[in-house]
């Protein structure tokens, strides 16, 4: 599938127009709030359906607007006119591809599968523990169409049994047990498998990336005890139930899992530099989109947004030689950025200002 | 335009209307006769009127018992648990079942504050040994609500002794693998059946 042209339409500061991408690498160079990193999130939209950027869908429309829309064409493999419509109007999303609705986001995913490289992925390596499920969740789902489905149907039933331990309804607390334990062992068999294919690519990227000369390694530990079948979880469940009813919320499980980077001394992002984070950040993006690709079978589209800002000349250059390879890849850049040094023949460069992305002036 | 407006606020608070879908119905019962007009409003007044709760199953329908619960053809050791009313007539449409229904009015959702009790689950159990019931089909939805409602019941008719099934999921009769929407297909896989 090779994207061609980016429609957008009422899309946050953007000038409504059709841009052609059919350059296998594109940079968008610009002072910041020119509009370089809502294009970026045009293009994430159209692979997840919804924004890196957070936000609602309303806040993704232009001042004054309360409706967008996003058309991506592309070619598919066998040369014919694909198109996917990303649409929010009248408070409601409308997914459409050749014409025909899309009934579910999530069947976007694994169509154009996407990564992004943008300044809050050093939440990943030290923020809370939630931003790294969020990371590995994703990176799972990215793959797996069941991964998907056991995370919203495990989340469903978790929010259903927090509002019955609140509500104290007792008699509904031993069925939800068996759905959280059933959905929940799913999950950790999916995020065990995960880390087994990611932690040894993730090893080898990091020393490549950062030559800290000692392995970091990556660490999966789940809430509940990975070898347990989902009765023994049941069991493990009715013997919190007296405290848990007391704090009126559900103390264990994969929503408490935690994704540890260690190395010889232990916890790694405890003691790393600010630089150290910032590549391991980066490397994460590296390998999800290197698994993605080696499991699917399709190579990613790659955004990136300001990546290069915060590293020193030696650590881009490290960087940008670790690429994962890509179906695609857009990069956002100040104008006093190098970016001249990383362009090659067949780079396309737009100067973006006020939402008007050109090919010609500035540049 | 008040009267127009007043109709189209009613129309889009219908389920699946929006407001673009009212007005156009609204402009199109401007353009029909009066009669139309007339006779639309009298069959919604009516039905109001007209449909009510089966007081044995809790379907729709115009007469206490409903047709389906006081047919002598329909088999009584059968009995299919349904969310709403709506689904028994999807069910009946198929033609294939021939026993009695019981419609439970929801799912049971903490979410949403709907517990057990808020459901017919009493006269669930109370029907099972009057009619000598032999097996409980669950046609509960395949979510996490319809999930949780499918586990409950079956608990709840542990006691009795009756036999407890609920409706299979997977690949649609006459689907093609090729056009199989894929978790569809995921759980096909999942449940898939010895040969």
């Amino acid at each position: 599938m090779a994207t061609t042209s980016i429609q957008t339409v009422s899309f946050r500061n953007l000038e409504d127009d059709t841009v052609d991408v059919s350059a296998p690498t594109v940079f968008l160079v610009g002072e910041n709030g020119q509009g370089k990193s809502n294009f970026l999130d045009a293009l994430y939209t159209l692979s997840y359906g919804a924004s890196f950027r957070g936000g609602t869908d309303l806040e993704a429309a232009k001042l004054g607007t309360k409706a967008w829309s996003l058309r991506r064409q592309s070619n598919d493999d066998t040369g014919l006119d694909d198109e996917l419509v990303v649409a929010w109007d009248e408070g409601k999303k409308l997914l459409k591809e050749n014409g025909k609705a899309i009934p579910d986001r999530k069947y976007l995913v694994d169509k154009t599968p996407a990564v992004v490289f943008c300044h809050g992925d050093m939440e990943f390596a030290q923020g809370e523990p939630e931003r790294r499920r969020f990371f590995f969740d994703q990176t799972a789902g990215l793959v797996s169409l069941a991964y998907i489905d056991a995370l919203r149907s495990y989340r469903r039933a978790l929010k259903a049994r927090n509002a019955a331990l609140k509500e104290k309804m007792l008699d509904v607390l031993d069925i939800l047990d068996i759905q959280l334990a059933t959905y929940g062992t799913e999950l950790i068999g999916g995020r065990k498998d995960l880390i087994q294919g990611f932690e040894n690519m993730f090893s080898e990227r990091y020393e490549q990336v950062s030559r800290l000369g000692s392995k970091v390694g990556l660490e999966y530990r789940p809430s509940w005890p990975a070898e347990c079948s989902s009765d023994e979880i049941n069991d493990r469940l009715l013997a919190s139930r007296e405290r848990e009813v007391m704090f009126g919320t559900t103390l264990s499980g994969p929503h408490r899992d935690r994704f540890v980077f260690i190395d010889d001394h232990g916890d790694f992002s405890a003691r790393a530099s600010t630089g150290q984070l910032r590549l391991l950040a980066l490397t994460l993006r590296i390998v999800q989109a290197e698994y993605c690709s080696g499991m699917s079978g399709k190579l990613p589209l790659l955004l990136l947004d300001d990546v290069l800002l915060e590293l020193d000349p030696e650590k881009r250059r490290r960087f940008m030689e670790n690429l994962p390879a890509a179906r695609k890849a857009v990069f956002t850049f100040l104008p006093g950025e190098p970016y001249g040094d990383y362009r090659s023949a067949d780079t396309a460069v737009y100067w973006v200002e006020h939402g008007r992305l050109s090919n010609t002036a500035g540049v | 335009m008040k009267a127009l407006e007043d109709l189209v606020t009613l129309l889009s608070r219908l389920p699946g209307i929006g407001k673009k879908s009212a007005y156009r119905m609204a402009f199109h019962i401007l353009k029909l006769d009066g009669q139309f007009a007339a006779l639309l409003a009298e069959r919604i007044t009516g039905l109001k009127d007209k449909v009510r709760f089966c007081s044995r199953c809790g379907a729709y329908t115009e007469e206490d018992p409903c047709p389906v619960c006081s047919s002598p053809s329909r088999d009584r050791s059968v009995l299919c648990v349904v969310e709403q009313p709506q689904d028994v007539l999807t069910i009946e449409a198929s033609r294939e079942y021939h026993g009695l229904y019981h419609v439970l009015g929801g799912l049971i959702s903490p979410l949403d504050g709907v517990g057990p009790d808020a459901l017919r689950l009493d006269r669930l159990v109370d029907r099972v040994r009057e009619l000598g019931v032999r097996e409980v089909i669950l046609a509960t939805n395949p979510t996490v609500e319809g999930d949780t409602t499918a586990l409950y019941v079956k608990r709840m008719l542990d006691a009795t002794g009756v036999r407890v099934s609920r409706l299979a999921t997977g690949m649609p009769v006459g689907g093609d693998l090729e056009y199989a929407d894929r978790l569809t297909l995921v759980r096909s896989f999942r449940g898939r059946t010895g040969l």
